[in-house]
């Protein structure tokens, strides 16, 4: 038995699939919030799951599973909207200084937190994130939505920890500001006088 | 430390990402600024929004394709590794054995203890809060993959508080928090090979079983490890208490293992 599951290459799935597995609804989850629709998402997750299992020879036990296959998601994500052509590529460039400006100095400052909180209704956060330019939105999804350390956040986007702080803060305020219009759009806070 | 050098380490301290001793620091301030501890809650509370967003799944079907595609690749590969022949299995065997491993640093566990005294300063420590054995245990192998065994201390009145994953030298580590009284105690568990795995520190030893132990700025360190991972208990509670603590952990284990 041993021997057919060696030619086959099944005892390489299992063990691939042993150490993945856990970690695939969080790749999907992540994917669907990158993407906001769900049959590319579900694209993305397969040309992941390939490229991991590819690639599974180089993955060292022990070290950081989430972090390798986040990253390998990211790539596969990027890829794709290079092919397409669509947003990444002309938001990957976003200077970090053309957000400076979008910190929370308004919305915040004016309405009271928990109103704000307290308003942001299912799909809110969604509808949010979709505005954020792609190089704040992934890395709020890997903090916040999947709880990543700094450290693998750095690993999955390639770049330094310092970079990641900063982008995660501005990602954050982006996100609050977002979240604050929306729910003056529901009606559960005021317009700012 | 004022407000403002405060607000440029906001994220990283709600995060629980700072170093021992800017905690130590921010926390001297948080204890006389009003102002700042508002941030800090304000933070938290949009964290938990976050954090309680739906949670979707893959479907059934994505899964089922996932299955069969990478079993399609494996046969392909193992068609042509049969194809090539030997020669070019051998050449691939060698490849992966001298693919280099990643080494821990040499002092895993003063890195490992040195988390425990950053969350001894947090008020909430725990990621996911339970005292619930089986409860936290689950969290763990759907948070971060690893499997762990929570032991029952409450009849030494060793309170269960919760469970976190951390980082130690590039992998994940469990760390099961308990309390006794107000003091913390963390166990914590890394996989690592047995070359990975070597100790440093004084050997001691308790009921046929050694440990290493490490004793720095009022902590007390034990830990073992099993050739599969590293494990420890670290805490200001004397180490008495931790060796029995330690020896119950193993024996659970074992028992969880053999069953």
């Amino acid at each position: 038995m041993r021997l057919i599951g060696w030619l086959t290459g099944e005892d390489k799935v299992r063990e691939f699939e042993a150490v993945a597995l856990v970690h695939l609804d969080a790749l999907f989850r992540s994917a669907l919030r990158l993407t906001q629709n769900r049959a590319e998402a579900e694209d993305i997750v397969q040309d992941t799951w390939l490229r991991a299992f590819r690639s599974f020879h180089r993955f060292d036990p022990g070290t950081n599973c989430r972090a390798w296959l986040f990253t390998i998601l990211r790539n596969a994500f990027l890829t794709r909207r290079r092919r397409a052509n669509q947003e990444a590529v002309g938001e990957l460039v976003v200077s970090e200084e053309a957000w400076q400006s979008a910190t929370d100095t308004d919305t915040l400052i004016r309405h009271p937190e928990d109103v704000l909180l307290r308003s942001v209704v299912h799909g809110d956060v969604d509808r949010a994130l979709r505005e954020l330019p792609i190089v704040h939105r992934e890395v709020v999804i890997l903090a916040d939505l999947e709880g990543l350390t700094y450290r693998e956040i750095a690993q999955v986007v390639a770049c330094p920890i310092g970079t990641v702080m900063s982008r995660l803060s501005r990602g954050r305020a982006q996100l609050r500001r977002r979240l604050g219009h929306l729910a003056r759009e529901h009606g559960y806070a005021k317009e700012p006088e | 430390m004022n407000c403002v050098e405060f607000e440029a380490q906001l994220h990283a301290y709600v995060d629980g990402e700072l170093e021992p001793t800017a905690m130590t620091v921010a926390n001297a301030h948080l204890g006389q600024c009003p102002e700042c501890r508002n941030r800090v809650a304000r933070e938290r509370r949009f964290r938990q929004v976050l954090r309680g967003q739906p949670r979707d799944s893959a479907s059934v079907e994505l899964r089922a394709e996932l299955r069969a595609r990478v079993r399609r690749a494996a046969r392909v590969v193992a068609i042509r590794l049969w194809l090539v022949g030997a020669a070019a299995a051998a050449v691939v065997l060698l490849a992966v054995s001298l693919w280099p491993g990643l080494r821990p640093g040499p002092s895993l566990i003063a890195e490992l203890a040195s988390k425990h005294s950053v969350y001894a300063e947090i008020e909430q420590p725990a990621e996911f809060r339970s005292d619930d054995p089986r409860a936290v245990e689950a969290w763990f192998r759907e948070r971060a993959g690893l499997h762990v065994t929570v032991s029952d201390y409450s009849p030494s009145g060793i309170r269960l508080v919760g469970g976190r994953v951390a980082e130690a030298g590039d992998r994940k580590a469990a760390y099961v928090l308990y309390e006794k009284g107000h003091t913390l105690m963390s166990v914590f568990m890394v996989p690592a090979s047995a070359s990975q795995a070597a100790l440093t520190g004084t050997r001691m030893s308790y009921r046929g079983h050694d440990y290493v132990t490490l004793q720095r700025k009022g902590y007390r360190t034990v830990a073992w490890t099993d050739g599969q991972a590293v494990f420890g208990l670290v805490s200001m509670l004397s180490y008495d208490a931790l060796l029995e603590c330690a020896d119950r952990l193993r024996l659970d284990r074992a028992a969880r293992l053999g069953a």
